[in-house]
């Protein structure tokens, strides 16, 4: 066999050119309101009056002042409420979502109400919540965010299941039927290894509308149990700007999420692609 | 009981208990004029409160800010979304790292954009109107006329790298042969485009605008932590003023009323959709 | 080792049926093969003898024992599917080793099986590997692992030879007849290619609209195929079929076709040859007259295509006897003598002289 020498001509492409010029625009876009926010936080009040202020020596006086608000601690029960809420709707969904996809059950009602719980309007279920807290007394608890949160997350997290069963092949199910384990066994063992990049997908995706909910949090839970967005939000008040603290508690919400973000992007592309847009 | 019907049980009993209940307890409480500082009033109206709110000039207002909103947001991202996509889907190096970066903003909690799009956009504090000011620009972001198309611009930041996951997603997953028929055939990258790639990728975009659109109609961050609703009604979105009716008013019985009244909106909208989306695919 | 079988098995889907109620018995440690075109119901069948779809009337016995409303799990049996279905997570090796785990065996005492296992199907050195790192041979070859490793009363096989080439689906159909009769377990497979449903099989079963048309030896049922779907659909080329009636000792077709038959009724008939019982010959005033159209080499064979009157008459034939033969060259047929077939012409049943 003869190895020839290939030899590529550069030539000019247009479209490329102009795409490289669109996504340097857009990463100009997107990074410059994070580093301005991460200068505001180690400006002192003085240089913050400064807005374009670029060079000066870093101050982490607002960084102490937020962390003695408990922004940690609320960064904390929000990670709890979301791990709890993405485990159930996980377990129950996957289970759900298996019976739907695999037996049909329910069939496109099932599949329409799933599809429908995600349009509601969140203020058609969030005076209910208030309510029966008040009732049950866990107003101001975590508890309801908990129950709101299931509300949000469990029907997104089925739908992108349903979708990954479908696509997952059933006779290597049948196969596992056939070896000797009974149905359930078949699931947990055979099933659920096969769907597990989506079920990764799902559940870090369901973590991330947890994470990120304000409305729910803020009315079911505004005091003594604030979630950190409510946190956040707390340092919006009418009585002063701290512009530089507020700065601080922004990149604490922000930074877990985005080191996060770098790691699923890939997987959430392909889960998406693997069948959670199909109607 | 069989096996699928036990696999089933528990996603259904907390189906029930966390959305059909609250569903129907929420069309209860609209049929009155309950209000939590006054439980003991409470009577049954009937349908008074969705006449009351029909007859309100401030919702069917709070509707048209909402409107004005999702159009001119999904346009925006979907056209700017189109863009990066292509985009990315054709860069060489450096792919995961740009993929990566750019979804970034969607995975912010909303209320901090808010806030860091509030004082950037700050005309005494921001770094855009300073950077305006020195080349002669003045521009108050958040003055009358002005504010709902800030609320744009920062949902349009932090909601195009969703609309560029959706469509890289079906981008990619598109079958390879008719592009490279398209380029044998001698079709220009932009023929191409207009021709292959935007049929191909129709039911995509329509999903990505539906997804968008929905989600977009409950704005409620931005609003509460720049403009609270101001410049005077400006941007009172419904998400909003349902919030500040319900909680801040304490009117459960009403914004119930105002809930269930933009699910029927939102329902028929997604049906009437659907319908032309089937009735497209069996014409073709 | 166990014989299968069924009585009076019906499955319908909604309302419609899929299998009508048939009768079968799967001998103890025999090949059976059941053979059908698509949508026939032998699919079906296999899967109801697997527990994998429920029966809708009915009953199915593995040995003495009425498996009908059984789990899979609990019927004794291995299963190789079309695509493989291995085990996406796991090691080849733990994939072999999968159905005896699955029933409770040690880690320990399943290492020894394993390497017999592998060792007979050549595939000791792919162990360690994922599936999606074998190719579709060898990804065939641990689906018949895993379905061997234990000792099953029955092997099912649904279509496991049809995602192969051509090259590789031979060599594994000697390697599958091979292992059974080594095993001698009884082994029931399911297949739309009547040529590997021949090679295989001790004993056939033909389906069609969800019944048994016929059942017997491959030999036997390509002798005498009891109607004219069994005649055309086993064997290639097909057999020919000509319409006509007999009269006096004389078969007649419209079509120009005429031969002597031992049979002297006044009927309408369908009269059927295999194409390698058809006899050329050089001179057209020996026998029918027919036009020669079209040749297909085919190794040390030829498939020839011969207009007889109206009608299109295909042969098999040595290559040896094709020399003067040519496309377009007029030619004498003769069908073999007490090698033509004769079937009813209103429902298509064999004739018996």
């Amino acid at each position: 066999m003869t190895i020839s020498k290939i030899t590529t001509r550069k030539h000019f492409e247009p479209w490329r050119l102009a795409g490289n010029i669109l996504l340097t625009g857009a990463f100009i876009a997107v990074s410059a309101p994070f580093l301005w926010v991460f200068l505001g936080s180690f400006k002192t009040g003085t240089q913050l009056n400064n807005p374009t202020l670029i060079l000066f020596s870093p101050n982490l006086a607002n960084w102490t002042r937020v962390l003695e608000t408990g922004i940690l601690q609320a960064a904390f029960r929000s990670v709890i409420v979301g791990l709890i809420t993405v485990s159930i709707a996980i377990i129950v969904g996957s289970m759900g979502a298996y019976s739907i996809s695999r037996y049909k059950t329910g069939g496109s009602t099932a599949r329409f109400g799933i599809l429908t719980a995600q349009v509601l309007p969140p203020a058609i279920l969030v005076f209910p919540f208030l309510d029966l807290a008040y009732r049950i007394r866990v107003n101001g608890t975590l508890v309801s965010v908990v129950a709101a949160h299931i509300s949000l997350v469990l029907p997104v997290v089925t739908w992108f299941l349903i979708g990954f069963f479908d696509a997952a092949p059933k006779e290597v199910e049948e196969q596992a039927l056939v070896d000797g384990l009974d149905r359930f066994t078949a699931f947990r063992k055979v099933v659920l290894p096969q769907v597990a990049p989506g079920i990764g997908a799902s559940a870090i995706f369901g973590f991330v509308i947890s994470w990120n909910d304000l409305f729910y949090a803020l009315i079911l839970a505004p005091g003594n149990s604030a979630t950190l967005p409510v946190r956040i939000a707390g340092f919006n008040t009418f009585r002063g700007v701290e512009l530089g603290a507020m700065s601080a508690a922004i990149l604490v919400s922000v930074i877990p999420v985005l080191i996060a973000s770098f790691f699923i992007q890939r997987r959430l592309v392909q889960g998406i692609s693997g069948g959670a847009v199909k109607f | 009981m069989s096996f699928r019907a036990r696999m089933m049980t528990p996603l259904l009993v907390v189906f029930v208990a966390a959305i059909g209940y609250p569903l129907i307890s929420s069309f209860v409480l609209s049929l009155t004029n309950y209000r939590i500082t006054r439980r003991d009033e409470t009577k049954f109206v009937a349908f008074a409160q969705y006449k009351d709110v029909l007859q309100d000039h401030a919702y069917w207002s709070a509707l048209a800010v909402t409107g004005t909103f999702i159009v001119f947001a999904v346009a925006l991202e979907l056209s700017i979304g189109l863009m990066i996509a292509l985009a990315l889907q054709n860069q060489r190096r450096f792919r995961d790292f740009s993929r990566s970066f750019l979804l970034s903003p969607m995975f912010v909690t909303p209320i901090a954009v808010g806030l860091m799009f509030r004082f950037l956009l700050n005309q005494q504090l921001g770094a855009i109107p300073a950077i305006l000011e020195k080349v002669g620009i003045t521009y108050d972001f958040f003055g009358p006329g002005r504010a709902i198309y800030s609320m744009v611009i920062i949902d349009v930041w932090q909601w195009t790298p969703f609309m560029v996951l959706l469509l890289l997603a079906g981008l990619e997953s598109l079958s390879k042969q008719p592009f490279e028929a398209a380029k044998v055939d001698g079709a220009s990258p932009f023929y191409t485009f207009r021709r292959v790639t935007v049929p191909m990728l129709a039911p995509i975009l329509t999903v990505a605008v539906l997804i968008r659109s929905l989600d977009a109609s409950k704005v409620f961050e931005y609003v509460y932590a720049i403009t609270r609703g101001g410049p005077g009604t400006e941007t009172q979105t419904i998400q909003y003023f349902t919030y500040q009716t319900g909680i801040q008013f304490f009117r459960l019985g009403k914004a119930s009323a105002m809930s269930y009244l933009l699910l029927i909106m939102v329902i028929s909208l997604v049906i009437l959709l659907f319908k032309r989306i089937e009735k497209a695919r069996l014409a073709s | 080792m166990s014989a299968v079988f069924l009585n009076q098995v019906e499955k319908l889907y909604g309302s419609v049926p899929a299998v009508r109620g048939i009768d079968l018995e799967i001998p103890d440690g025999k090949f059976t093969v059941l053979v059908g075109p698509s949508g026939c119901g032998k699919t079906t069948t296999l899967r109801m003898i697997a527990g994998l779809e429920s029966v809708t009337s009915g009953s199915i016995f593995i040995g003495d024992k009425d498996v009908t409303a059984l789990d899979p799990k609990d019927r004794d049996i291995s299963m190789v599917f079309q695509n493989y279905a291995l085990y996406p997570h796991l090691s080849v090796a733990e994939n072999i080793a999968f159905p005896l785990l699955a029933r409770g065996a040690k880690r320990a005492e399943v290492q020894g099986r394993i390497e017999e296992v592998a060792t007979t199907l050549s595939i000791f050195q792919l162990l360690n590997r994922k599936p999606k790192e074998l190719s579709g041979g060898q990804q065939q070859r641990v689906a018949i692992g895993r379905a061997i490793a234990r000792s099953p009363r029955v092997f099912l096989f649904d279509e496991p030879l049809s995602n192969l080439d051509a090259k590789l689906r031979v060599e594994m159909r000697t390697e599958l007849l091979r292992l059974q009769r080594e095993l001698s377990t009884t082994a029931v497979y399911v297949t739309h290619d009547q040529e590997e449903a021949m090679t295989l099989s001790d004993v056939m079963v033909v389906m069609k609209d969800g019944l048994i048309r016929q059942m017997g030896r491959p030999e036997e049922i390509y002798e005498n195929p009891i109607d004219t779907f069994v005649a055309e659909f086993v064997g290639s080329p097909r057999m020919n079929l000509i319409r006509g009636r007999v009269e006096g000792g004389v078969f007649k077709s419209p079509s120009g076709v005429s031969v002597m038959v031992p049979y002297s009724a006044h009927h309408e008939v369908v009269l059927g040859v295999r194409p390698e019982d058809v006899v050329l010959d050089l001179d057209p005033a020996n026998g029918m007259p027919g036009r020669l159209e079209i040749v297909e080499l085919l190794g040390p064979r030829a498939i020839v295509n011969i207009m007889c009157g109206t009608h299109r008459i295909t042969a098999v034939i040595e290559i040896s006897q094709l020399t003067g033969l040519h496309e377009g060259r007029e030619v004498g047929i003769n069908f073999r003598v007490g090698r033509t077939h004769f079937f009813e012409a209103e429902s298509g049943l064999r004739i018996n002289f």
